[in-house]
């Protein structure tokens, strides 16, 4: 479990054990942290490592791409013209040495500039902060439905387990997790969009409709925000089926993931004390056995979240979602560089985060970290 | 136990009814219906709508609807350039250019005139400020007459000219506006931002919205001179192929311009018509000139052999209906085309007797080729593995050299490359276009075939250029067919552009050069 890990150990912990005979233990000790915010300042520092080493992991394997750039920019007779040529290398700063290159990158970034795009002149941050709500607004479309239904399958398998309810969700799980996306996406909208016209067409919203005013990015947060009822149910009609595509891959992850941690904890003798005591059922399975079952789930719907929302790159291409996944893809496939490296960046940051937040909620769900 | 099972068939079920309302509640009391409006879905390649830095299909197509020009093809007749807002004459010698505004009623959308010194400027920022399309008038002098009035005056002949100018590319642009917004007609020009939001046209439609990722909005430029689009919107959005299919058999799109073969022929009436047109893309195999980076491809007999290996039904076939032999690079209908019937044809048997002649003894040769990219629905990546085969057939061996399409190119600019799968689309409509296929043009060079590497081609390439009128067709035609004899080029295919139109649209023209005009759809 990557989170529990990166739980702090005090130094005192660290130290050898007995009493200390020297002047050092007569010296007034600096005051104190709070564990927590100590705690939560040691990951911001290490935080601010990681991103650093993302720009460079970004920058050199970008740079490693054995592609001239300029030439997936220029036409076939732009190119053929060493002036034109010089003149696109020279605007773009790929005529100056690579550690001019990234030390500029890098005070340009400090300066929260992302560069601009090499095909469409577009300012990177720009449009990542276009697309990147698309982004989060599936993803959390995804993981709610992910969480809710893979947690309760789960749930369901181990309490069952061996039952034919056990083997029937193993089963579902199992498709879930090798289906390929997209053929799923494809075959779903087909079926239904096209064949029961139960939901909306592709898009975040029917062509028709204007989206509603930028406040979030988020069109069904923006056109509750703005009062725009039919855009919101527009926009929610259309989040549903990409959002359940999306989530079958993570609903059997989660699925197989909680029923293996409820079978573990179930075997615990606190849970057996509570079943003996008397308990009811639900007290017995939500308070004893969910609760104890959650920490390792914690860390994979971080995981599945970070990943969610760093791009669902076949999904969103079938369902015409203007997400991070399509930006990226297009950068890649265009060697756009600048593109390249503002979404790696912003997928590393994603994860730092995600990672962060899951760390924090360990100490709220789980009391002995809280202790240590 | 039981009391679990019911509480989760309870959440389950009432997830799946939130869903379920959720999408099947529409509206769009928001803003208005979808009567008046086209979409259209491509998958987009849009890197500006700038159209003196476009050069894309996409940024083309919305520039077709946005901007005027000088001169046009009516009704797609790549062969006749007719007036636009000029008409125009050529000098005998074909050096000068005489344009005389003709559509006085013209106006941009802001309802500025268009005047000769907004084709003045246009012209000359095409030019100078160095994009991807700069070239078109590359030694042209623009010179303004009077208020009605513009010469272009060429150092050598320039009998082309006529078929350039109708490219989108050169589109006519509001000066004043782009000159107050930091256009100049220089380097330093830096008006592309605000022309990709703001256009300054005077064509049937403006810009709306621009957003290169997902999708931008055209609505009905309301000082347009012409007759007024039936649509008064066109919604252009950025769509994959499987779900362009699946948009225009349900009525949600009204054009999809990627639709391969297979996927135009599951369209019935009853959900939309296709419209094929002759693609002006040509298809063709390279095999580098220099012994030692081409290796067998450099003997012009090992060539021939490829020739005559190939069978070019098949992949005609392969290219889907419409689709047809080329006999050179030139697609079929334009001037200097050589004619199809004298394409070449399959013959095993000659196949291995220039391979005896050549000295090949089977070595494989890498054969390069972008394996993302599909030509008008041909996949690039299933033609390089169906040559393989065919040449295997005459023991030729084909070592598959799959890469992103930058990375090809980037290969292939380099003349590194021993063999491969090349790609021409035609910047403009005329045999001229295609002279870099000629010794010690750009695109020779990149199979290192040098300007003294066939005096015998020079010859007929410096006779086609003096030809004029319809002597040309005569004098490129001999010097293209002697072109592919060579063997340096193999053409393949001409593909076919299809586009599949909604059944919501009754009356539409569909031409080579817009492939949908939008403004003409009823």
């Amino acid at each position: 479990m990557a989170g529990a890990s990166t739980v702090p150990q005090g130094t005192r912990d660290a130290a050898p054990p007995g009493p200390v005979e020297n002047d050092a233990a007569q010296r007034i000790e600096p005051p104190k942290l709070h564990p927590l915010l100590r705690f939560i300042l040691i990951r911001i520092g290490i935080s601010i490592l990681l991103i650093w080493g993302v720009t460079v992991v970004t920058f050199l394997l970008t740079n490693l791409v054995p592609t001239d750039p300029v030439a997936a920019i220029l036409g076939d007779r732009a190119a053929a013209d060493p002036e034109i040529v010089a003149q696109t290398r020279e605007k773009l700063g790929l005529d100056q040495p690579l550690i001019v290159q990234y030390f500029t990158y890098l005070s340009n970034l400090l300066h929260g500039d992302l560069g601009v795009s090499n095909q469409t002149r577009t300012p990177v941050l720009e449009s990542i902060g276009q697309v990147f709500p698309a982004s989060i607004e599936l993803g959390i479309g995804a993981i709610l439905i992910s969480v809710v239904v893979g947690l309760l399958l789960g749930l369901l398998s181990a309490l069952r387990q061996n039952t034919i309810v056990d083997h029937a969700i193993r089963t579902l799980s199992l498709i879930g997790i090798s289906a390929p996306t997209f053929w799923i996406a494809t075959v779903a909208y087909f079926v239904f969009f096209f064949k029961l016209r139960v939901v909306p067409g592709a898009g975040r919203l029917d062509p028709w409709i204007t989206p509603p005013p930028k406040a979030t990015g988020l069109y069904t947060v923006d056109a509750l925000f703005s009062g725009q009822m039919a855009t919101f149910t527009n926009a929610l009609g259309h989040l549903v089926l990409p959002s359940c595509v999306l989530a079958l891959f993570t609903i059997g992850l989660l699925t197989r993931f909680s029923r293996s941690s409820v079978l573990d904890i179930i075997r615990f003798d606190y849970v057996t004390a509570a079943k003996a005591k008397g308990l009811p059922t639900r007290t017995v399975v939500f308070k004893y056995i969910f609760r104890g079952a959650l920490v390792p789930i914690i860390t994979v719907v971080g995981l599945a979240f970070g990943s969610l929302l760093s791009g669902a790159v076949l999904t969103e291409t079938v369902f015409a979602w203007n997400g991070l996944g399509q930006y990226a893809y297009r950068g890649a496939t265009t060697l756009d560089l600048p593109v390249i490296m503002g979404v790696g960046l912003v997928i590393g940051i994603v994860y730092i985060l995600v990672n962060f937040i899951v760390d924090l909620i360990y100490g709220f769900v789980d009391p002995r970290v809280r202790v240590r | 136990m039981k009391r679990l099972t019911r509480n989760f068939v309870a959440i389950c079920s009432t997830l799946a009814l939130t869903a379920g309302l959720a999408a099947c509640s529409g509206g769009s009391d928001d803003s208005g219906g979808a009567g008046d409006t086209i979409v259209a879905e491509t998958a987009f390649n849009l890197k500006t709508i700038d159209p003196h830095r476009q050069f894309e299909f996409t940024g083309s197509t919305i520039d077709n609807a946005v901007y005027q020009t000088a001169l046009e093809f009516e009704d797609g007749d790549l062969t006749k350039p007719t007036d636009g807002l000029c008409s125009f004459e050529m000098s005998d010698d074909d050096k000068e250019m005489t344009l005389t505004l003709k559509d006085k009623d013209a106006k941009f959308s802001n309802g500025d005139p268009v005047t000769v010194d907004d084709i003045v400027f246009s012209f000359e920022r095409l030019q100078g400020i160095k994009g991807n399309p700069s070239f078109f008038l590359d030694g042209v002098k623009v010179k303004k007459v009077d208020d009605e009035t513009v010469k272009l005056i060429s150092k050598d002949p320039n009998p082309a000219l006529p078929y350039i100018l109708p490219n989108a590319s050169i589109g006519i642009v509001n000066s004043k506006v782009v000159k107050d917004n930091e256009g100049t007609t220089d380097e330093n020009d830096g008006a592309e931002q605000f022309l990709n939001e703001n256009s300054q046209g005077s064509g049937p439609y403006k810009v709306e919205k621009y957003d290169a990722d997902s999708q931008v909005v055209l609505t009905a430029n309301e000082h347009y001179s012409g007759p007024k689009p039936k649509f008064k919107r066109v919604v252009l959005r950025n769509v994959s192929a499987e779900t362009q299919l699946t948009d225009i058999q349900s009525g949600q799109a009204q054009v999809a311009y990627d639709l391969n073969a297979d996927q135009a022929k599951q369209i019935d009436e009853s959900m939309g018509k296709i419209s094929s047109l002759p693609s002006t893309r040509s298809l063709y195999i390279f095999n580098n000139t220099d012994e030692k980076l081409g290796g067998p491809a450099a003997d012009p007999n090992f060539r021939k052999a490829v020739m005559a290996a190939i069978d070019y039904d098949k992949l005609v076939d392969l290219a889907g209906e419409g689709s047809q032999r080329m006999a050179s690079l030139v697609p079929n209908e334009f001037v200097g085309a050589v004619s199809k019937d004298d394409a070449p044809e399959r013959d095993l048997a000659k196949a291995k007797a220039l391979l005896k002649k050549a000295g090949y003894d089977g070595e494989k040769i890498p054969f390069h080729y972008p394996s993302d990219q599909a030509v008008n629905g041909v996949d690039l990546a299933q033609l390089a593995e169906t040559l393989q085969a065919q040449l295997k057939e005459a023991d030729i061996n084909l070592d598959l050299k799959p890469a992103p399409s930058s990375t090809q190119l980037d290969g292939f600019r380099s003349a590194k490359q021993p063999m491969g799968i090349g790609t021409w689309g035609a910047d403009f409509p005329d045999p001229t276009n295609y002279n870099v296929f000629i010794p010690g043009g750009s695109v020779a060079e990149r199979v290192n075939w040098g300007k003294d590497a066939d005096p015998k081609l020079a010859e007929l390439a410096a006779e086609a250029s003096k030809a004029k009128d319809s002597d040309r067709d005569a004098a490129y035609k001999k010097l293209y067919k002697a072109t592919t004899d060579t063997g340096v080029w193999i053409p393949l295919v001409q593909p076919v552009d299809t586009v599949a139109v909604g059944s919501s649209i009754q009356k539409f023209v569909s031409n080579a050069d817009t492939s949908f005009d939008f403004a003409k759809a009823e």
